[in-house]
């Protein structure tokens, strides 16, 4: 040996980790060498802290208690220390939100089965090929892999990269793979990992552009403005630390919902963190350690806002206007900034609480903000979150304006289960709904619900013209029933003629309507029914005078004729409802054919049907009481309630 | 090493001849409960001081304590020996790493995290110190101080060498034994403990005196 033993080889020496040669060659160094051995001294001592921890602590006879009742089976659960784990609570609310957005997007049917590679077609010239094939354009949200192994000080940066322009040595690892049970097509390597996970790299970055997504799957909320996005992709992972970069630049992606998770190998493959770089602007890498090399299908969630959708709803009247056939229609709108190619989509119904707005938390310079992003621009005190919401609102009344509609010609299925509160719509099948463009899609159609018509006439409420109603119920009677029917438009048309030509009758907004309740369109003035109220007569009675002579009290006689004119060529069924401002009020009708009722204590609704193409009278006279003679009836009243 | 007369009955051993873990073992294959209460109390201290060395939190500890036995139980027709110790610290083994990855994703540490692991008996050092049959309180509070420096030096270490360290000095394994259980090579053990010794070196207090 020349020289003095170093540091490394008497540690190996004390601990007999160094082999037999090399254990003799230091043993007969020591003998002769003092400053050695003193330094192996040294070093002994400093281990033997290491003994301050041998026998710190023990297994409490309660800890083993339930370790074996938990281990067997016995009824005793595990020691679960809440207090030490005030966390715990956060991730229970988490974990509930979590379960109810996986029951919302689970996946149907339609799914790609994943493509998994030999290890033959790992080689640096398939993955080339493979990054080719993609074109840049159809991937707008730049999402790409990196590897530590790739970066290069010469790396374009991110917002410039050139997908196909490189791919380092080191892109597939060097160890030789052994075929394990981690997956056909996957190979799983001896070599070691590097535990300590590499530093995020920070502007400079060699990328992979990554295959297409297999799957996406949309949740749409029409309560919010809101979208659960999941996506199926299969990453080219080598063994050891992978880089993934996801950009939302241009869109309106929240990146605080972010989550990546494989769905296959999960024991192998461990998303450890996903970080947001400086000065670089709505982009996010995630940190990906594997042991297996190959494609691996990872699950992409995110929210999501500038996707809507809205319920829309065709009724078309039989000809004799007793039944209608009704159609429903969804329509998906997309101004997201992101196209979503043969999604599967999902639509839900119901409230949801937000404690920030999509849009606004997409459109942050920073995904978790930047307290330097809150001060003033341009002097016109507003800030860039302001001034970008201005603009994406302008983009939607844009896009609005433009009513970009495209029909599908195709009936899709929509399947409907109930959520808790919420109501769940499954489109059938996958729909492709490119940026800025609009969807309409069948939800549900049903031959000959009974309906009722009437008109209703109401000058408090409608002015001088009847309204036409047509009510149904949602249930099984109506042949509906099955889901809650969501808000949306509603257009009603009848049948003119045996030809089947259509009439647009009327249209309205109507509520969410759930099942068994009962709905009334108001389809708006009617154009062939007309009622004209006369006033005939009015004359005051029955006064009554103060001691000083002027009047106190009196009763007003009114008598009205009304006439109703129905030029269609079927009878309708008429609602006549009358006020008289007072609650004391008398009516007397010489009109057979009209029926009356108190509808409150101010009105009288007359019901009355009118013959096809004919003319009803309706006559009455009411009497209302005033001053001192009404006085009179309120003692009579109170008199008659002791 | 106790066990009852039951489980003599039960596993028909002589008295006074000590039960080898393997007899037990296949005790408890045949449905005795005792022979697996006798094993989780043969091995409970040694397991859970080698938990606590390489989470570096008692809760953590016992909640993988709990795992590598329930892992026992339910793996127990896997169990081929010899050496019952070593199967047991590779299930423990596996069971950490994996759970250290997951904890790594979202580490989130108790406040009274340093507490857990550093008193075994639930008393503050102030109440230690406190106490009348307590040494010296600055001596002790020098104590406790270099105790944690060690505690913070071994946590500081990567996992697999952190548990080449705590099989091969505190469990006192053999190197051949260390890499049974971690399963890899004996050549990848020593390496992986001549790297954390070299990395406590640097990170170790200087020598005190450490006995109590």
């Amino acid at each position: 040996m020349n020289g003095h033993c170093t540091e490394q080889q008497l540690i190996d020496y004390a601990f007999e980790l160094a082999s037999e040669a090399q254990m003799h060659e230091i043993r007969a160094h020591l003998d002769g060498c003092e400053a050695c051995r003193a330094k192996l001294d040294g070093l002994k001592a400093k281990f033997s802290t290491l003994d301050l921890l041998r026998e710190e602590m023990g297994a409490s006879p309660a800890l083993i208690a339930s370790t074996i009742e938990a281990a067997t089976g016995a009824k005793r659960p595990a020691i679960l220390r809440l207090w030490a784990r005030p966390w715990l609570g956060a991730v229970a609310a988490v974990v509930i939100v979590g379960v109810a957005l996986l029951v919302v997007s689970t996946f149907g049917p339609g799914r790609k089965a994943p493509q998994p590679v030999t290890e033959k077609s790992f080689s640096q010239e398939n993955l080339s090929q493979r990054t080719l094939d993609v074109p840049a354009a159809a991937e707008p949200e730049k999402l790409v892999a990196a590897d530590r192994s790739l970066r290069s000080d010469a790396a374009a940066p991110t917002a410039g990269w050139q997908p196909q322009a490189k791919l380092g040595d080191g892109a597939v690892s060097k160890s030789s793979p052994i075929p394990t049970d981690a997956g056909a097509g996957l190979t799983l390597a001896r070599t070691e990992i590097d535990e300590k996970p590499p530093f995020a790299p920070a502007s400079a970055i060699e990328l992979v552009v990554l295959p297409r997504r297999e799957n996406v799957q949309l949740t749409i909320y029409n309560g919010a403005d809101l979208t659960l996005v999941r996506e199926q992709r299969h990453l080219t992972l080598k063994k050891g630390w992978n880089w993934l970069q996801f950009m939302w630049a241009n869109t309106l992606i929240d990146p605080t919902s972010l989550s990546l998770e494989p769905t296959e190998h999960k024991d192998h493959v461990q998303v450890q963190q996903l970080v947001f770089p400086p000065r670089l602007r709505e982009l996010g890498r995630w940190l990906i350690r594997s042991e297996v090399e190959g494609q691996v299908p990872f699950e992409l969630t995110y929210m999501t806002s500038g996707l809507a959708w809205r319920a829309f709803y065709m009724g078309t009247l039989s000809l004799d206007e007793r039944s209608m056939r009704l159609e429903a229609y969804v329509r998906v709108d997309n101004a997201s900034g992101e196209d979503y190619d043969d999604a599967q989509t999902r639509l839900l119904v119901g409230k949801v609480h937000l404690l920030d707005q999509i849009r606004d938390l997409a459109q942050r310079q920073y995904a978790y903000d930047d307290p330097r992003s809150r001060g003033m621009v341009g002097g016109l005190g507003l800030d860039d979150a302001e001034l970008r919401n201005e603009e994406a609102s302008n983009r939607i009344l844009s896009y609005e304006w433009k009513g970009q509609v495209l029909d599908e010609l195709d009936r899709k299925e929509i399947v409907k289960e109930g959520l808790s509160e919420y109501f769940l719509y499954t489109i059938g099948g996958t729909e492709t709904i490119p940026n800025e463009w609009g969807k309409r899609l069948l939800s549900f159609e049903a031959d000959d619900v009974p309906v009722t018509s009437l008109y209703k006439y109401d000058e408090e409420r409608w002015g001088t013209d009847p309204i036409r109603f047509v009510s149904f119920a949602n249930d099984t009677e109506h042949k509906l029933g099955e889901t809650p029917l969501p808000d949306g438009s509603v257009r009603i048309y009848a049948q003119t003629d045996a030809e089947k030509h259509l009439a647009y009758i009327g249209g309205t907004e109507t509520k969410y309507i759930p099942v068994g309740e009962e709905v009334e369109l108001n389809l708006g003035p009617a154009r062939l029914v007309k009622v004209e109220p006369v006033l005939l007569e009015l004359r005051t009675e029955n006064h009554t005078f103060d001691s000083k002579g002027n009047v106190a009290g009196w009763d007003e006689v009114r008598s009205w004729k009304i006439e109703i004119a129905n030029a269609r060529t079927l009878p309708v069924d008429i609602e006549i409802t009358r006020g008289f401002d007072t609650p004391r009020w008398e009516l007397k009708t010489e009109n057979p054919t009209a029926t009356y009722e108190k509808h409150d204590v101010t009105h009288a609704r007359f019901k009355l049907k009118v013959g096809p193409r004919s003319r009803e009278m309706l006559t009455y006279t009411v009497t209302t009481y005033h001053g001192a003679r009404e006085q009179v009836l309120i003692q009579k009243e109170q008199s008659a309630q002791r | 090493m106790g066990y009852d007369n039951r489980l003599e009955e039960v596993v028909g051993v002589v008295a006074l001849t000590p039960v080898t873990d393997e007899s037990l073992m296949a005790a408890h294959l045949r449905g005795d409960r005792a022979a697996f209460r006798e094993l989780v109390e043969r091995y409970a201290d040694g397991l859970l001081r080698y938990l606590v060395h390489m989470t570096a939190n008692r809760d953590q500890a016992e909640d993988l304590f709990q795992e590598t036995f329930k892992k026992v139980h339910e793996k127990a027709h896997t169990y081929r020996g010899p050496v019952f110790k070593s199967w047991l610290f590779t299930i423990a083994t596996r069971a950490t790493i994996d759970h250290l990855r997951r904890r790594k994703r979202s580490a989130m540490l108790s406040l009274d995290q340093e507490a857990d692991c550093g008193q075994d008996s639930g008393s503050s050092l102030a109440e230690t110190l406190a106490s009348e049959d307590a040494p010296d309180p600055a001596d002790e509070l020098v104590r406790e101080e270099r105790k944690q420096q060690v505690r913070e030096a071994v946590a500081s270490l990567p996992v697999k060498q952190r548990a080449a360290l705590v099989l091969a000095y505190y469990q006192q394994l053999s190197y051949r034994e260390v890499a049974d259980v971690m399963g890899c090579s004996l050549g990848t053990v020593k390496t992986q403990m001549s790297r954390a010794l070299a990395t406590l070196a640097r990170r170790l207090p200087e020598s005190i005196s450490v006995t109590k």
